[in-house]
């Protein structure tokens, strides 16, 4: 019994990480999608979105919490999804005809910058209000806490609106035309500019929100919070097939899974992420398009 | 801003072994470098970019653009007359995630040395050289090879981190050069000096107390304060962190207490929960960390978290605002024990106290920062006493009796100061409470 509920609360705790994880990828994932680059920088949206976050929190402390907690997600998602707009213009359009590793390169340097930027203005720990009650849920053996809940039930909603947006809307097909075929999309009157800075604005909101369940989850903020869950994140979008949405959520809810149960069975459970990484390479060697990706064959 | 440029124009010139003074590269243009008359527009620049044959697009600027880095920065630092200045070297985390125990560090010791050269104590005014080690073992033993080569540094205060202090120790000896660390507290870090393999001068001292005093007291504490005898160890696999919970587990063992899980966490890492929830499952009765407040703060909030009600004990690196601003209310009754006395309780620091503030209104006093002080001042007696050569000043440490914020420091044969006092800590209503 002891075993199994150890199994159940860790498959929970995998499960919350890995709605995280899923959603910060989505921002890699989308922005590969339509320009085959990888934004290093998204670890750090991240990070400036639980930061935005928190200062409307604790602007807001007086207001009702839920109202704080949406004004927050909802000011977090604007302010990232604009300052990842203004990345794009100033350090990736300019390399758009580059090669493929110049605005990779730029990238990491955004990166770079963004983190000494935050640096500069708090080099410390921040606490991150703290808005949710403590309180725990049982259903029989599963039991559940209150941020758990909110941060499942959170990302899920974000992740089906993106769904829908993407399938269901004219700019969704418009984002879908130009992943595939960006100069075709182009030539058929499809604003290319625009929908590539509508992916960087998308990618960089769910990234924020994420950072915002994020620090909610874990208390604190710091400048340097953005690298870890950045490279999980992005391992989970290389993991699910990197350009595809819904391989991006499935591959952050198994590298979630992945890592906490390799927490509750391996010798050491400072070998988790020894598992995870583990699973990465397997599943590449034997699927290196990635779990839901595609395979494009090279016509010979 | 003059600080980096010094620190660019290091790193782009070559050490002079003879002087031990660095000089500048004499690769961008010839010229004289100190003549205050030119402006920087009219220097002569050859043309690097096109010296090669091709047509040189987009180098130009970024030739000139370094050139004027450079000029720019060994016309400040060269046209000075040469005078001659006593260095102290700090090396201190100063970025990263305990940057701010590194910086309140180094605003104690240049407290130190501030009064020092105000008071004319030393025959020459003091400087004190600052060097980042990040936490990183790696950066630390670069930055102890850079310290010793520079003959005009006369002791070292550093580093913080133990996985720091004990290989740029070995730097440090082999240059004959005192290291007197203000936080390290793994034993071994001066035990080393007594192994026959040791064939440097024994010039490593620390001024707080070690990990075993501290570990041995934890275990004391739970076993015979709040009587229980099962507990699980978390440690942060560091020097440091897994020193004071073996030192933890050795004792509680012999206090026939049984510890049901050891596990090691990752730095850095923000999720806990998997390996808290496998701990909970061995149920413990208490559970002691060994790491730093970084990890600390999130690591008793998610074992709050995961419905874990025993008690949390923890060692000295957790007695730090950031623990109890990070962990919020779930580190109400978290133990934590300190090594020495908290410079508020000592009556002997609080003239430092004071002092502290009025230089530094607007930072807050760290927990080290009276170590920090300490130390500096230590390293001070001695220079006024002996002068400035490295050995005698190593000498000069080994026997000295010292009486300063943290009451009288003396050292023993290891170089482990004698005072060697633990203090014991509960938090509660978000507050350190000394029992």
């Amino acid at each position: 019994m002891s075993i199994f509920n150890t199994l159940i609360e860790q498959l929970i705790n995998g499960l919350t990480l890995g709605a995280i994880y899923a959603l910060v990828a989505l921002g890699y994932t989308m922005v590969y999608g339509i320009l085959l680059m990888i934004n290093f920088a998204h670890s750090e949206i991240f990070m400036m979105g639980a930061f935005v976050g928190c200062a409307v929190l604790t602007l807001c402390g007086a207001l009702p919490a839920p109202l704080a907690m949406g004004l927050a997600v909802v000011g977090a998602m604007i302010v990232c999804g604009l300052a990842a707009l203004g990345v794009e213009k100033l350090a990736y359009a300019p390399l758009r005809k580059a090669s493929r590793l110049a605005p990779l390169i730029s990238a990491i340097g955004v990166s770079i910058v963004l983190q000494n930027g935050f640096f500069l203005w708090r080099d410390d720990f921040l606490g991150f209000p703290n808005v949710i009650p403590e309180r725990h849920f049982y259903f029989g053996p599963l039991h559940f806490s209150l941020i758990q809940l909110i941060i499942l039930f959170s990302s899920l909603i974000l992740m089906l609106g993106l769904w829908l947006f993407v399938n269901h809307t004219r700019f969704g097909q418009a984002i879908r035309a130009c992943s595939q075929d960006r100069e075709a999309a182009g030539l058929m009157g499809i604003p290319v500019n625009a929908m590539i800075s509508l992916t960087f604005f998308i990618g960089a909101s769910l990234g924020a929100a994420g950072g915002i369940l994020y620090s909610l989850y874990y208390g604190s903020i710091k400048y340097n919070m953005g690298f870890v869950p950045g490279i999980k994140a992005f391992t989970a979008a290389v993991l699910g097939g990197i350009g595809n949405i819904p391989g991006a959520m499935v591959g952050g809810l198994i590298l979630g899974m992945a890592e906490s149960l390799g927490a509750a069975f391996l010798p050491q459970a400072s070998w988790k992420d020894v598992f995870a990484f583990g699973i990465l390479i397997l599943v590449l060697v034997i699927r290196p398009s990635g779990l839901l990706g595609e395979r494009t064959a090279e016509k010979v | 801003m003059g600080q980096t440029l010094r620190e660019i124009f290091k790193l782009f010139s070559r050490k002079n072994l003879d002087s031990g003074e660095t000089v500048a590269p004499v690769i961008l243009w010839p010229g004289p470098r100190c003549n205050p008359g030119r402006k920087s527009g009219s220097l002569p620049v050859r043309q690097a970019g096109r010296s090669n044959g091709r047509p040189g697009r987009g180098v130009g600027p970024l030739v000139l653009g370094l050139a004027g880095m450079v000029f720019l920065s060994t016309g400040f630092f060269s046209c000075k007359p040469a005078e001659k200045k006593i260095k102290i070297a700090l090396a201190m985390p100063l970025t990263g995630d305990i940057a701010s125990l590194g910086q309140g560090l180094k605003r104690a010791v240049t407290l130190a040395i501030e009064e020092a050269n105000k008071n004319h104590l030393t025959p020459q005014p003091l400087e004190l050289v600052v060097f980042d080690d990040r936490s990183d073992p790696r950066e630390a033993v670069s930055v102890a090879n850079r310290i010793a080569s520079d003959r005009h540094v006369v002791a070292v205060i550093g580093h913080f981190n133990s996985g720091c202090s004990i290989p740029a120790s070995r730097v440090y000896a082999q240059a004959g050069l005192a290291m007197l660390t203000p936080a390290s507290s793994n034993p071994e870090l001066t035990l080393q000096q007594l192994s026959p393999q040791w064939v440097y001068p024994k010039s490593i001292f620390r001024a707080n107390t070690t990990d075993n005093v501290q570990g041995a007291f934890g275990a004391d504490f739970v076993s015979s304060t709040l009587k229980l005898n099962r507990v699980a160890i978390i440690h942060d696999k560091s020097a440091y962190g897994q020193g004071v919970a073996e030192e933890f587990k050795k004792q509680f063992e012999l206090n026939k207490g049984v510890v049901t899980a050891f596990e090691g966490l990752q730095v850095q890492d923000r999720d806990f929960r998997s390996l808290l929830t496998r701990v909970k499952a061995t149920q413990p009765q208490a559970l002691y960390f060994g790491g730093m407040f970084s990890e600390g703060g999130i690591l008793v909030r998610q074992l709050r978290d995961i419905g874990f009600k025993g008690p949390f004990v923890t060692c000295e690196a957790n007695y730090d605002p950031a623990f109890l601003k990070v962990a919020g209310e779930a580190a109400e009754g978290a133990y934590v024990t300190f090594l020495g006395s908290p410079p508020e309780l000592l009556p002997t620091a609080q003239e430092f106290i004071v002092r502290y503030r009025e230089r530094y209104p607007t930072d807050e006093l760290k927990s080290y920062d009276a170590y920090g002080y300490e130390t500096g001042n230590i390293i001070i007696d001695a220079i006024k006493t002996v002068g400035t050569d490295r050995a005698k000043i190593i000498e000069h440490l080994r026997g000295i009796k010292f009486t300063g914020v943290l009451g009288t420091t003396s050292f023993d044969e290891k170089g482990d100061t004698l005072n060697k006092a633990i203090t014991l800590f509960q938090v509660k209503k978000g507050a350190f409470v000394h029992l």
